[in-house]
Formats: structure tokens, sequence, C-alpha cells
């Protein structure tokens, strides 16, 4: 049974987290970190399945900046070399490992957030006193998120449709290719911007000053209790941290 | 011409009546189910059909009755959850898409999905180019298409400032400029001009006439009445029937 907490509190638990992930430098910390964020994806009903389908996108990207960091950081012990040249450190190891966790730990962290819907985000956000219109625009991006990957998914696949395989194409045509792909993501978001914008137009947005709200969000015990938890560990751990060093 | 027989109340192929012909069979699917993540209700089951290359096939059927999903898995768009697509007497697992790109012609839905370049002559020559044809057959090509459906004054504008009927031409014309041994449209009319439907309707015959075959979905009934040889009708995800008009 998953557990159900204000979308405020989940905020706070997503930045708690992301900012512990920010703040440690240690690849072991970030991998328990990880767990830990990990572990905490199934009490909201999101099963590691859904995790692991978040994550397969960035593999490859993940695996190009764990392997940037590990053959151009200089500094301690080779580990591999060819001939004078060295391939891989243990610094840039380290710096490798930290980098791919701590974006696995953000991936993770933000799934936490697509647990509540953008209205009520919109809700909690104008409740905490932020302007309506940075909290509309937070849930705007939230929502055409999926939408962008779509488009992606569509301009890779008719490119493809036409015959043209990626792989094969030579260097100096690929870039040209990636004008192809970039293009129609660019221009649809503006055009998308362009009616979005006309639609909240003719739908009254901003035509009084002040917003009411059928529904209000309110906090409980559960998310009190949740918030203060988070902050308190994270402020822990914060200080810990700095006390070591 | 093909014979169905209604099986466990979908319509399946009768393979006794079918084998004799079955080495000129071009796209096949057996048994094809197929679900989108998070639905419970399979948005295709057991779909048993298979197309040769001749004739235009129309996929009809009400909102929501599988008929993209359908014509998105024939392509490996989308994979099967169960059952097999063959292409040619291969699994079209052992295809990548771009090979598949090569042998079927998919035009979307929605035009603007498919249109990526920077000028619409560009955009047609797009396949050709890049599968390494020569440029002045290319421009041949490119002229024929531009010329066949009134895009000519367009040759040089951006392709997503056209309006969606212009959209849809340049994405039918582009298609059509690779020369793919099987078509599948995806509601090519919409958008079009009685004129322009009679243009598209010419040429999807004139393609079907060079062996080549054609299926489109569309709910619009007149273009389905002049153009379908063979219409199958989807309704829930089955289909209920699969019939031969001329």
């Amino acid at each position: 049974m998953a557990i159900k907490l204000d979308p405020r509190t989940k905020l706070v638990i997503t930045l708690g987290i992301t900012s512990l992930a920010i703040f440690y430098d240690n690849p072991v910390k970030l991998l328990i970190l990880l767990l830990c964020a990990a572990g905490l994806l199934p009490v909201f009903g999101v099963d590691f399945k859904r995790l692991a389908c978040s994550i397969k996108p960035y593999l490859f990207l993940l695996l190009i900046l764990f392997v940037v960091q590990v053959v151009f950081t200089p500094g301690g012990d080779t580990l591999l070399a060819w001939g004078p040249l060295r391939l891989a450190g243990t610094r840039g190891l380290v710096l490798g490992s930290t980098v791919v966790l701590r974006l696995l730990i953000v991936i993770a962290a933000g799934i936490l957030l697509t647990t509540s819907n953008s209205r009520d985000f919109i809700s909690g956000l104008v409740q905490w006193k932020i302007p309506y219109e940075i909290a509309f625009m937070v849930s705007v991006t939230i929502r055409f998120l999926p939408v962008f990957k779509d488009e992606c998914v569509n301009v890779v696949t008719a490119v493809q449709l036409r015959g043209v395989e990626f792989k094969r194409v030579e260097w100096g045509k690929k870039i040209d290719l990636f004008r192809c792909l970039f293009m129609p993501l660019v221009y649809g978001a503006l055009i998308k911007a362009q009616e979005l914008s006309i639609a909240m137009e003719t739908r009254g947005f901003k035509a009084y000053p002040r917003r009411t709200y059928l529904r209000q969000l309110s906090l409980k015990t559960a998310d009190y209790i949740s918030m203060t938890a988070v902050l308190t560990m994270v402020l822990l751990l914060m200080g810990l941290e700095i006390s070591l060093v | 011409m093909l014979q169905w027989k209604k099986q466990k109340g979908a319509y399946s192929r009768d393979d006794s009546l079918y084998s004799e012909k079955d080495g000129s069979v071009y796209l096949e699917l057996n048994h094809i189910s197929f679900s989108y993540p998070g639905c419970s209700k399979p948005a295709l089951t057991d779909i048993n059909l298979s197309f040769r290359q001749e004739g235009i096939t129309a996929v009809i059927g009400p909102n929501g009755c599988g008929k993209t999903t359908l014509t998105k898995v024939m392509c490996g768009i989308l994979r099967p959850g169960s059952g097999e697509v063959r292409l040619q007497g291969q699994c079209l697992k052992e295809f990548r898409l771009a090979q598949v790109g090569r042998r079927i012609g998919y035009v979307f839905q929605n035009p603007g999905q498919q249109l990526f370049c920077s000028t619409v002559e560009e955009e047609i020559g797009f396949g050709l180019t890049n599968r390494g044809e020569e440029p002045a057959l290319v421009k041949e090509k490119v002229d024929f298409y531009l010329n066949y459906f009134e895009l000519s004054p367009h040759r040089k504008a951006f392709p997503l400032h056209l309006s969606y009927g212009e959209k849809q031409r340049v994405a039918i014309a582009a298609v059509l400029a690779g020369e793919p041994g099987f078509l599948i449209l995806d509601e090519p009319t919409v958008g079009l001009d009685n004129f322009r439907k009679s243009l598209l309707l010419k040429i999807l015959r004139k393609v079907a006439e060079l062996a080549r075959g054609v299926v489109f979905v569309s709910h619009d009934a007149g273009f389905i009445d002049q153009a379908a040889e063979r219409v199958i009708t989807l309704e829930n995800g089955q289909v209920q029937c699969d019939s031969m008009r001329r």
C-alpha cells in the first residue's frame, strides 16, 4: 500500500535528497544515498521496473560521462595505460562514479515528483505563497516533459523510417542529421508555447488578480513528521560532512 | 482472391486455402496482440492478416479501435506483445527500423511528426540523399513530386510553416519519393481538398499498379469507396471483417 503525502512534502524530500547528492563527493556515500532514494520509491507506489525504465534512456549518456571522466581526469594512480598513453586513473574512476551516481540519484528523486498530479503541485506551491505564474510554469514544464520525450522518439523514428541508419552515417553527415533531429523539436516547442499562451488567454488566464481554488490542500501529521525528519537528517548529515572535512 | 473464415470470434486466415500463394505474401501478421503500457485493455487482440504487394487496402473502424496501432505494429514502430510480424518471409524483429523503412513507406497520422528538414525540397529528397542516390536522380524525383503535389511554389519553404494540408502533401511526397515496396498511410486524406484527394487517389492507384501494396487508414467513406479493393474493419482491437470489394 503506497503512502499518500502532500506534493509539497514530496518536493521537500526530493530537494533534500538532491541537495545531499550535490553535497557529497564520495562515491560510497552517494551509492548509499542512491540505495536510500531507490528504497524510498516503493513506499510511494513506484516499483523498480518503472525506475529502471526511467533510467534506461540515460544509460548511454551516463556511460559516456563516465568514460570521459575516467579518461580525461588527471591525477591518482594509473590503472590502465596503452604505451605512454594513460587511459584510466584512480582519480578519474572516483570522479566518473561520482558524476554517474549523482545523476542516478537526481533521476530517482525526480520520479518521486511524478507521483502527484500537476494540479496538486500548483495548488500546493500557491498555498506556500509562490506566485501562481511561477507555479503554473513549473507545472507546465512537468506536464510537457513526456510530450517532448515522445516528440524526440517520433522524429528519430521518422528519420529511420526514411531508411537512414544513424550508426552507418559518416561523421561529417551526422552533424547535418542532428540538425534534422533538433530543429523540429525546438520549433515544435516554440509553436506549442505560442499555442498554449493563446489557449490560456482565451480561457481568461489572469483575467482577475486573485484566484480562488475549489480544492485546498492541507498538510497532515504524516507530512509534518516526514518534512521534519528529512530536513533534520539532511542538516545533520551535511553538518557531519563539514565537521569531518 | 483471399478467402477468410470466422474462427473463435475473429476472422483468421484459412491456411489451407492460402498456402498455395504463400510465397507472394509481403507482410504477414500472425496472432498479433498488443497492449500499451499501463492499459489493462489490449489495443490489438489476435490479429491475423496478410498483405501482398498488390492492391489498395483500407483499414476502417471507430476511433480508438486500434487502426493506428495496427499500422505501427505492421512497420515495426511498435513491437507486438505476442505474435509475429513477418516481412518478406522474415521475422520483423530481424530488421532494423531503417531497413524496414526502405521496404515500407509510412505516412504518420500527424504530418508534422515526420517533417524535419529545413526546406520542402530537402524533405522530399532526404531519404534518397541519405541512401546515397545520385544527386541528378534525387533532383529529378524531387521535381516530379513537387510538381505532382503542386508544391513547387513552396520548394524553399520551411515545411513546418506550411498549412496542415500542405504538410500532409509534403509528408506523402517524401515517403513516395523513396519508392518503398509497400506503403502504409495513416489518415492520408485529412486536410486535403477534393482535388488533392483525387491526386492522391491517382498516385495510390499508380503505386498499386507498380506491384506495390498500399494500406491506408481512413474515415473518409467517399475515398474508401473509390480507392479500396479490400476493406479491413477493426473493432475493439479485433478484425471484425475482411472483405474484397473488387
